[in-house]
């Protein structure tokens, strides 16, 4: 219980950081944030012309980021891959072990 | 001390992404249990998301999906959504493995309680460790 409260305090320091940022953070919602630059212009004036995609998110994920997107597939290839890997050579040991028990 | 809070009340979304931020800390540092654990992160996870799509948006504005009937219409930014994409399929990949992990624990050693598997793990230790003495 002191334990939970101590690590409530820690966490609330820690978020009581966070909110102080977030103050500081351009108001939301407004179009002239500094996060709407000319990156994002671009790719909404320029989408449809550069790329043939009426979804810009389409354009970005599957055009402008394709690298981004085929190495993504790479990630979950290996996540794939490691969970068969993980719960494959507990198959394996168990089989061993019934062998070992039936002798 | 008002000001701070003026300021909280007009940046709404990124208040309550810290909120469920901290929601998630909590939950990785108290629960012993790993699924429960593996839920707080996924719950940080998503307030990462909530913060990059907030700082996104834009008032009043539409899907960046284009409507060719009517050009004077305002696109929120579409980059953090496609950046969240990417972030998805990482805590996805993680997810499954750390599941995994989980499922092996409890084949190993027929809990999913953290402290317990410690506690079980300082037992082996000692009794090797007597063992050898």
């Amino acid at each position: 219980m002191i334990k939970k409260l101590l690590v409530l305090l820690i966490v609330l320091a820690t978020a009581w950081v966070g909110l102080l940022a977030i103050a500081e953070l351009p108001p939301y919602g407004m179009p002239d944030n500094p996060v709407h630059n000319q990156v994002s212009e671009r790719y909404i004036n320029d989408a449809l012309e550069e790329t043939r995609a009426m979804n810009m998110v389409t354009a970005i994920v599957l055009d402008y980021r394709a690298y981004d997107t085929m190495f993504e597939t790479i990630v979950l290839f290996t996540a794939a891959l490691a969970v068969v890997i993980t719960l494959k050579t507990d198959k394996k040991e168990l089989g061993d072990g019934e062998e070992e028990g039936g002798r | 001390m008002k000001t701070l809070l003026e300021k909280l009340i007009v940046n709404y979304p990124y208040f309550f992404a810290m909120v469920l931020f901290s929601i998630g800390v909590m939950t990785v540092l108290t629960r012993s249990n790993l699924f429960k654990k593996l839920l707080g992160i996924n719950i940080m996870g998503s307030a990462g998301y909530i913060l990059f799509i907030a700082a996104g948006n834009i008032r009043g504005g539409t899907d960046p999906i284009l409507h060719q009937s009517d050009p004077g219409t305002v696109y929120v930014n579409p980059l953090p959504s496609a950046l969240m994409l990417t972030g998805i399929v990482v805590s996805v990949s993680v997810t499954a493995f750390a599941l995994s992990l989980i499922i092996r624990l409890y084949k190993e050693y027929g809990t999913t309680d953290a402290r317990r598997i410690a506690r079980m793990r300082n037992e082996v230790t000692k009794s090797d460790s007597s063992d050898r003495g």
